[in-house]
């Protein structure tokens, strides 16, 4: 419990941490928010025009302790600010709009991910030399050296353009609506599919090697020759001993490893045009709606840190060892 | 995974003995190999890569033998030119990632105490906060220029190599030669430069490849969201303008296939070199050996300890 | 799962329904929040043309004015009062009429929030009554005829509906109350949103197209793929090579790509030295070869810059003599060269020019990064530079930065667009007229290079006064004149109006064999002249394609 309430503090300091680098970025950098306003409008808009919308987004001046007591009391009641692009929309409203989506890409392809290639680092740890073995590791590696986006973009060339196999972007059918019907959740699969897959082909690499050096580990230990020993059958062996062992270090990275997805889908989305967080965050980049920006980069943080914080609890539950662990 | 493998290291490691006996490492450095020559000669041969040379979209021949941008401006020479640059920034981010990340995490793992705490906490938060977007919020707002993305790198990538480097450390000063000198009242910074450091030689070289990897491979994401100098002829810029030409739409695969290879290419030399490396010093991976040894199996590819966290 | 599920079935492509016109227009958004207050900028389109009217249309390719909600208008005591004849029977989509009180109250409104009067109107307008239910009668502080386009261009809103919004500043009308051609919000998510006819529009039989369909792309790659994949009937990207990416794959594929946009400048800051100086200028336009320019950053989609910079917006203006006298704009290498001797700038024994100071000329060019047509044009240029002695680096810029400096004068060289307006006389107020020319260090919204024509100055003062049309072309002729022997900026090459459409599904759009309007669904706000127009094909059966 001790150790669960530390983890909970350490959480809340990253949170504090991540919420001031927000507030001090735009206020040390040179970078000006008001000018992208000026820019967007490309000489349509009378200065004066400018200048009242100017103050009607609210770029506020006075003292930094106050700005910074402004923006956490804003914080608290979920209030990150206007949009720049989307005048005059909150950022959570722009930024509620793609949370979903993300949650639900980067959370599949992650628990995909982690479930495939942890069954296929069992196999190849298991059955080293065998064909999995040989045969995977080094394809995964290369296709794994490949960016991200790249394999997206060739994905859906491929697939979506000139096969015509998978819809081109957006995560359903333009003009359906959501419901509970079995004909929209497969149609919000068919739309998610490529995006994931890439994501997983991209992931699939790393879980599998991991899970594989630690079946490596637990296999080396005296135990497992000690059950072996005693005759148990080689698959009882595998499952029950050595990879339920080797599984927990594995579980750990998964929270840790939800940054690393979440990046990697952000990129994705962008090629897909899936309407998710990082879909909005480089339109806002090329935008320059650095309100926008912000607000997602906090909401991703945010959304990274409860993540982790549920592993933590879940693993604590599940496992009396780091009940006792350092961290 | 990384850290959990790097408790101690083998003494006595030869990188020579690594390229002699490990077909992986010498792979990896062939490929490395292959393209330092192109970087060191290609530009001797192909012509200014921001010339323009002939109509857009021309496909592969032999006067332009991976054909032309929707620029008309030569591939080839952008390839070569864009290999140049990126591994250089590569490398110099990789450097200075280390350099910091040993910096911080000697100076935790060494001092202990509320200066360890301190700065583990910083560590741990680095690493908690998710990098990609922090690095794009960061770079958003730098100015555009050379320098900007090779910044942020340094500022959102360092953290992973600090803690590595503070566990090695903190099991460093424990042993016998360490507490002897420290005894001896020896100044910290004799004891970190010249008994610690050297130790950590083998770690140290495993991170410059894992953080040159990863900065290239960041390098090359940022500067195709546009961020960075769009201007310089890099792998991420020859993308950028890909994509930008609409490569696709106009089918003109050859404008992002050789930077696209280029970069799965010396990413896979470069974590076949790793992976060597760890293999031969780190003795986790070598009870495999004994393991192999018992099973009487052959063709083991020994596994690659590649962390899914942070890179 | 995933995998069978997405390829197992193969998905049917969102084809929309009969007489739904699927279109991308102004604006590349990652996802689409509810907002149609025309009276702030960026509303989802068609809000200030097509679901908001204005009162009357300047067409851009015919340069006419189309009356709209207004049936005619007409100057009163020289040109110091306009009067507004309103249309009869218009209903807005509630059933409410029109009135001159509603074109009142909607010029009452630009008064009273100084953000929502986008064009500065109020700077000229003195006041704005209804008398009567048919006429608005518009009073002037002076006499402004140039300004008629932006009051005439001003969408309506209805003042039984406004009147009681809290602050239309932030207003997003999400049910507008309009007299437009498509006012029934029919569908609206993030990705996608459908506007249906108005039942009762004033123009009877129109729309013929049942709904406009507005899918969300967040920028051209994917707006292209749905274009070439024949999704969009209508659109205005840029497509690379569009002969071979489009117009090949299907008969009923077709664009139109006039030079009508705005005309892309060289910006020279003339409150540093050596730009200050006509021939320096020049020399420096001379240096430019124009024609690889459109090449490779506008994919020859457009022509180069004559010497008077008007694109073919204004091409009933143009005066072929001042094309004929602007030989400043041809690439002349050698031309240049000599005008920079003269100009006394040497070549040192580097072959770089020295300037006054005897230092070599080295220059920044600003741009904004990520804009790739300026940046490859600013390469351009750069090398071109570099053939007559003087070294010049590209610059690039966030869009903040970039447009910060421009107002302020704080820069060199600078790439940057010009503004618009019906007639030459806007658009060279804003490049050589005295009162636009602010102090360096103060915003400016236009003229950043500080430029004042001296010469100039009573041709704009006359021509502010100026209703007869005979007086104003010889006005608008002689500033042609005076900016080609000034040359105040370098133009490089006008923008063209993207527009592409599929005439599968629907016909009536205007193209280069038929043009009567602008095909783009960028141009506001002649873009309701095309929205009333179009029709469904039918096929001989009476179905839909």
């Amino acid at each position: 419990m001790k150790y669960l309430l530390k983890r909970l503090g350490f959480y809340a300091v990253a949170a504090v941490f991540a919420v001031t680098l927000n507030f001090l970025l735009p206020r040390l950098m040179p970078g000006d928010a008001a000018g992208a306003l000026f820019a967007r409008f490309q000489g349509k808009l009378s200065p004066e025009a400018l200048e009242a919308l100017r103050r009607a987004i609210g770029i506020s001046d006075g003292p930094l302790w106050k700005q910074y007591l402004d923006y956490l009391w804003g914080l608290a009641h979920g209030d990150l600010g206007t949009s720049i692009m989307q005048f005059p929309a909150p950022v959570l409203q722009v930024v509620w709009t793609g949370l979903g989506w993300t949650v639900l890409v980067a959370g599949l392809a992650l628990v995909l991910g982690f479930v495939i290639g942890t069954a296929l680092g069992i196999l190849a740890g298991w059955r080293r030399g065998g064909l999995i073995d040989t045969v995977l590791p080094p394809l995964l590696a290369f296709v794994g050296a490949f960016p991200y986006f790249w394999l997206a973009m060739g994905l859906l060339f491929l697939f979506g353009f000139e096969l015509k196999l998978v819809p081109l972007r957006h995560a359903y059918a333009d003009g359906s609506t959501p419901a509970f019907t079995f004909s929209f959740i497969a149609d919000v699969a068919r739309h998610a599919a490529l995006p994931i897959i890439t994501v997983i082909i991209a992931t699939l690499g790393g879980w599998m090697m991991g899970m594989r050096s630690a079946m490596v580990a637990v296999l080396g230990t005296e135990y497992l020759a000690l059950g072996r020993a005693k005759g148990l059958s080689s698959l009882r062996l595998a499952w029950r001993y050595a990879a339920r062992n080797a599984l927990l270090p594995n579980v750990t990275s998964l929270g840790m490893s939800l940054g690393f997805v979440l990046g990697g889908s952000l990129l994705t989305e962008v090629v897909f045009s899936y309407p998710g967080l990082g879909f909005l965050m480089v339109q806002a980049v090329r935008s320059q709606d650095f309100p926008v920006m912000q607000g997602l980069f906090v909401m991703i943080t945010f959304a990274v840190l409860t993540a982790n914080a549920l592993v933590d609890v879940v693993t604590t539950v599940i496992d009396p060892r780091t009940r006792s662990r350092e961290s | 995974m990384a850290a959990a493998s790097s408790g101690s290291r083998a003494q006595g490691f030869s990188l020579f003995a690594l390229i002699r006996s490990n077909g992986r490492a010498q792979v990896g450095l062939g490929v490395l190999a292959m393209f330092t020559l192109v970087l060191v000669l290609g530009p001797l041969v192909c012509g200014d890569p921001s010339d323009y040379v002939a109509i857009p979209y021309l496909a592969p021949s032999w006067q332009h033998l991976f054909g032309t941008t929707g620029q008309g401006k030569d591939v080839l020479a952008q390839t070569i030119v864009g290999t140049r640059a990126s591994l250089f920034n590569g490398l110099v981010v990789g450097l200075a990632v280390v350099a910091i990340g040993a910096a911080v995490g000697v100076t935790a793992g060494y001092f202990g105490g509320r200066i360890d705490s301190a700065l583990s906490l910083l560590v741990n938060v680095l690493l908690v906060v998710p990098s990609l977007p922090l690095a794009i919020v960061i770079a958003a707002y730098l100015p555009p220029g050379p320098y900007q993305v090779a910044l942020v790198l340094v500022a959102t990538g360092w953290a992973w190599n600090a803690r590595v480097l503070r566990v090695q450390t903190l099991s460093l000063r424990e042993r016998d030669f360490v507490l002897a000198s420290r005894v001896g009242g020896e100044p910290h910074w004799r004891i970190i430069f010249v008994e610690m450091l050297p130790n950590m030689g083998p770690i140290l070289l495993t991170q410059l490849v894992g953080a040159t990897t990863y900065a290239i491979g960041a390098e090359v994401g940022l500067e195709f969201l546009g961020l960075g100098d769009v201007g310089a002829v890099t792998w991420g810029s020859n993308l950028y303008w890909a994509s930008n030409d609409q490569a696709l739409l106009t089918g003109a695969w050859w404008t992002f296939v050789p930077t696209g290879t280029c970069i799965a290419l010396v990413g896979f030399a470069l974590s076949l070199l790793n992976t060597s490396v760890d293999e031969a010093t780190n003795p986790a991976l070598r009870v495999e050996r004994s393991w192999r040894k018992y099973l009487g199996t052959v063709h083991v590819k020994p596994g690659m300890v590649t962390p899914v966290v942070g890179r | 799962m995933l995998v069978v599920l997405a390829l197992g079935c193969r998905p049917e492509r969102a084809k929309a329904p009969a007489g739904v016109l699927t279109l991308t227009a102004v604006e590349q958004q990652a996802t689409w929040l509810r907002n149609f207050n025309p009276l702030m900028p960026g509303p989802r389109f068609p809000s200030q043309s097509g679901i908001y009217e204005p009162l009357a249309i300047y067409n851009s390719v015919t340069g006419e004015w189309v009356p709209w909600l207004a049936t005619a208008w007409e100057w009163r005591d020289d040109a110091n009062t306009l009067a507004f004849t309103i249309r009869q029977n218009v209903r807005f989509s509630d059933g409410q009429p029109l009135t001159a009180e509603d074109v009142a109250f909607t010029f009452e409104l630009l008064r009273r929030y100084p953000a929502l009067d986008q064009k500065a109107v109020w700077k000229f307008l003195d006041s704005v009554k209804a008398e009567g239910p048919g006429e608005v009668v518009l009073r002037f502080k002076r006499p402004f005829v140039p300004g008629f386009m932006a009051l005439a261009h001003q969408p309506i809103v209805p003042k039984h509906v406004w009147k009681d919004v809290e602050n239309p500043v932030t207003f997003t009308d999400p049910n507008p109350i309009a007299t437009g051609p498509f006012t029934q919000v029919r569908l609206f998510q993030n990705q996608v949103y459908e506007l249906g006819r108005n039942p009762d529009y004033w123009q009877p039989g129109k729309p013929a197209i049942d709904a406009l369909r507005l899918p969300a792309f967040p920028g051209n790659d994917q707006a292209n793929l749905a274009l070439i994949d024949g999704e969009l009937d209508w659109a205005a990207n840029y497509v690379p090579a569009i002969d071979r990416v489009y117009v090949s794959r299907d008969a009923n594929h077709h664009y139109w790509f006039p030079p009508m946009g705005t005309t892309v400048m060289l910006y020279a800051n003339t409150t540093r030295a050596p730009f200050a100086d006509a021939n320096v200028r020049k020399a420096l336009s001379m240096s430019i070869d124009r024609a690889l320019m459109v090449d490779v950053a506008m994919s020859h989609y457009t022509v180069p810059a004559d010497a008077t910079a008007l694109s073919a917006l204004y091409e009933r203006w143009r005066d072929p003599t001042a094309v004929k006298e602007g030989d400043w704009v041809r690439f002349d290498v050698a031309g240049a060269n000599a005008l920079l001797d003269a100009a006394r700038l040497p070549r040192g024994p580097d072959g770089l020019r020295r300037g006054g100071d005897g230092k070599p000329l080295t220059f920044t060019i600003a741009v904004v990064n990520g804009w790739s047509d300026w940046v490859r044009a600013a390469q351009v240029i750069a090398r071109g530079m570099k053939k007559i002695g003087i070294t010049a680096s590209v610059h690039l810029l966030d869009q903040g930065t970039w447009f910060q400096q421009l107002q302020r004068g704080d820069f060199e060289l600078a790439v940057g667009w010009s503004i618009e307006g019906a007639a030459p006389y806007e658009f060279y107020r804003w490049l050589m007229s005295a009162d636009t020319v602010l102090p360096v260090g103060t915003a400016a919204p236009g003229n950043w290079h500080r430029y004042a024509s001296a010469a100039a100055a009573p041709v704009f003062t006359e021509l502010e006064h100026t209703v007869d049309p005979a007086r104003e072309k010889e006005l608008e002729a002689q500033l042609q004149h005076l900016f080609v022997a000034e040359a105040p900026v370098i133009p490089l090459f006008p923008n063209p109006a993207w527009g592409e459409f599929n005439t599968t599904r629907f016909k009536g759009f205007p193209d280069a064999q038929h043009p009567w309007a602008a095909l783009s669904p960028n141009k506001l706000p002649d873009v309701l002249l095309v929205l009333t127009a179009l029709e469904p094909v039918t096929l001989p059966d009476g179905g839909a394609p």
